[in-house]
């Protein structure tokens, strides 16, 4: 499991950020005391940083410096200053990236993956399991009880979605956020149609029990 | 300034000269002295009065002149004093002193609105940034307890959302070089980054999206521009129909130019009202009927793109739809290759 840890002033943020990542299956650490906030926090051994910028005692410019003299772990730096200058200069003193305030929440999400994959090598989430099925996000292929089926990108979108809710239920609007954040504009139809095919494939695996519709709530894999 | 007028000015001056040689003249007669001398005292009176008149008509002549031609020829009126020649004589002296002293007072003045514009732009902008952590706080606290109510209200904090980013840019419109970076930007990153902002509006009336044709690479300031294509995408879903709407954005590579154009299908501008989109406050028919319009969208969009150097066309067909061209030009700032 992945540990982050939140470098954020204000109590509300901090608690509901470490909730939310929590919830998302990471370790979140949020350190209170921000004197000593260097070495607590490099003493976690993070695998990644969230900083925020406006921070009492020091600010998150010099943490960011001052860490990476240390360290190489991964920072995102999230902050309210939203200009272009800003971004160059968090990029300059090192960050792996940045995300302004108010953030998408599941944009935040995707950032965080991208970097913990390219800086953890591509073997962590390249193939989700769950139950016997197994999804190959590297070649876009899944695999259920020794066969394997190819899946298109849609298909590859959806299925992940339901992986990330594991035998909870996606209501469609949830399913479609989370296709239009990964840049698949779909519309209601083409989703259902999607959804189908995807059905089909997983049942020429011989998985008979997949893919559920629940009406008026949406989609579960069991 | 004419000689007549001027001489008007003089008219005391020549009628009490007048005055009193006719009252010599009067008295010269009386003790029966030629009337040739008579003659002789006029000249000798009055030709040095017109000699001396004509070479100050003359050299206040010249002087106004050159004081109309830098007035003509000057950017700023009020930089007058600060280029013309010191007067010489005592009349002009206290003048031109009177002048810097009003012009200094002015400038101070008009300083004294710079700094309090400044200052009240500068806290609009702290404000911003303070109300963001509230909301991301909000936005935080949804995305833990999602329910149908949460649901509601990430909608509204949405749009809470929009209006402070039109705060933010309104107050930057302004002054555009303070936060300014032109850097290459991808059209078709952008385009697709303001589709998710506005996915909620796309997927719920249930408007399809067709980004296909997008393509190329502009120099621009990334931020400003997500601003505007934003505006524009916004409106192209606002003002769209309720079945089988659609938003079509494509690119088009010209010998001098390329065309960002977004298009929908939706209720279009009538026609009286379309070449006044770009008035700040102006929300005509469309805003009336649908609501919600503060008629600072397109005008900030066009005041942007204007900063920016770019061009902004919108042309519409009442219940066809609107199509709106963002024109980068080439070969300036806008591109470098």
């Amino acid at each position: 499991m992945s540990k982050i840890v939140i470098i954020e002033d204000t109590e509300k943020i901090r608690e509901e950020l470490k909730t939310f990542l929590i919830r998302y299956g990471y370790e979140a650490v949020a350190p209170i005391n921000f004197e000593n906030i260097i070495n607590d926090t490099l003493k976690e051994e993070p695998n990644l940083i969230l900083l925020d910028i406006n921070l009492p005692i020091y600010d998150g410019y010099y943490i960011c410096r001052e860490i990476r003299k240390i360290s190489d772990v991964p920072i995102i730096v999230v902050t309210s200053r939203d200009t272009e200058m800003d971004e160059l200069m968090s990029m300059n003193i090192g960050a792996d990236d940045f995300v302004t305030k108010p953030y998408n929440t599941q944009i935040l999400l995707a950032r965080i993956e991208t970097i913990l994959r390219r800086v953890q090598g591509s073997n962590i989430r390249d193939t989700l399991i769950y139950n016997d099925l197994k999804l190959n996000l590297s070649n876009g292929s899944v695999t259920y009880k020794g066969k394997v089926a190819e899946l298109t990108k849609n298909e590859i979108k959806i299925i992940t979605c339901l992986y990330k809710y594991k035998g909870k239920i996606v209501s469609r609007d949830d399913l479609m956020d989370f296709m239009w954040n990964a840049d698949v504009f779909v519309d209601d139809n083409n989703l259902s149609v999607n959804v189908a095919r995807l059905r089909k494939k997983l049942e020429g695996l011989g998985m008979q029990k997949n893919i559920e519709t629940r009406r008026g709530l949406g989609y579960i894999l069991p | 300034m004419s000689i007549k007028e001027y001489l008007k000015d003089r008219t005391v001056f020549l009628l009490i000269n007048f005055t009193l040689y006719i009252i010599i003249s009067g008295i010269l007669l009386l003790i029966n002295i030629n009337s040739k001398v008579i003659l002789l005292t006029f000249c000798i009176w009055f030709f040095p009065i017109l000699v001396y008149i004509m070479i100050e008509y003359v050299k206040q002549k010249l002087l106004y002149n050159e004081l109309n031609h830098i007035m003509d020829h000057l950017d700023k009126k009020y930089l007058l004093t600060e280029i013309m020649k010191k007067p010489e004589n005592i009349e002009g002296k206290l003048l031109y002193d009177v002048l810097r002293r009003a012009n200094k007072d002015m400038h101070e003045h008009v300083n004294n609105y710079r700094d309090r514009e400044n200052e009240y732009r500068e806290y609009i902008e702290t404000w911003i940034h303070e109300i963001k952590t509230p909301i991301a706080s909000t936005r935080l606290i949804i995305e833990n307890n999602q329910n149908g109510i949460t649901r509601n209200i990430k909608e509204e904090v949405k749009k809470i959302e929009e209006y402070i980013e039109q705060v933010l840019y309104y107050s930057r419109s302004n002054n555009v070089s303070k936060d300014y970076l032109i850097k290459e930007v991808s059209l078709a990153d952008l385009v697709k980054r303001v589709i998710k902002r506005n996915s909620r509006d796309f997927i719920s009336k249930g408007i399809i999206i067709d980004i296909e044709a997008v393509e190329g690479t502009v120099y621009s300031d990334a931020k400003w521009l997500e601003f505007i294509v934003n505006q524009v995408i916004g409106n192209a879903t606002k003002y769209n129909r309720e079945h089988d709407g659609r938003v079509t954005i494509s690119t088009d590579r010209n010998e001098n130019n390329i065309v960002l154009t977004i298009e929908d299908n939706g209720i279009g501008i009538i026609d009286k009202d379309i070449s006044r989109v770009f008035e700040k406050g102006f929300t005509g028919e469309n805003g009336r009927e649908i609501g919600k319009s503060t008629g600072l969208g397109l005008y900030l969009c066009k005041k942007l793109a204007e900063q920016l150097g770019l061009g902004l066309i919108i042309t519409s067909k009442m219940g066809e739809g609107t199509r709106v061209k963002l024109i980068f030009p080439l070969g300036s700032v806008n591109l470098m290759h």
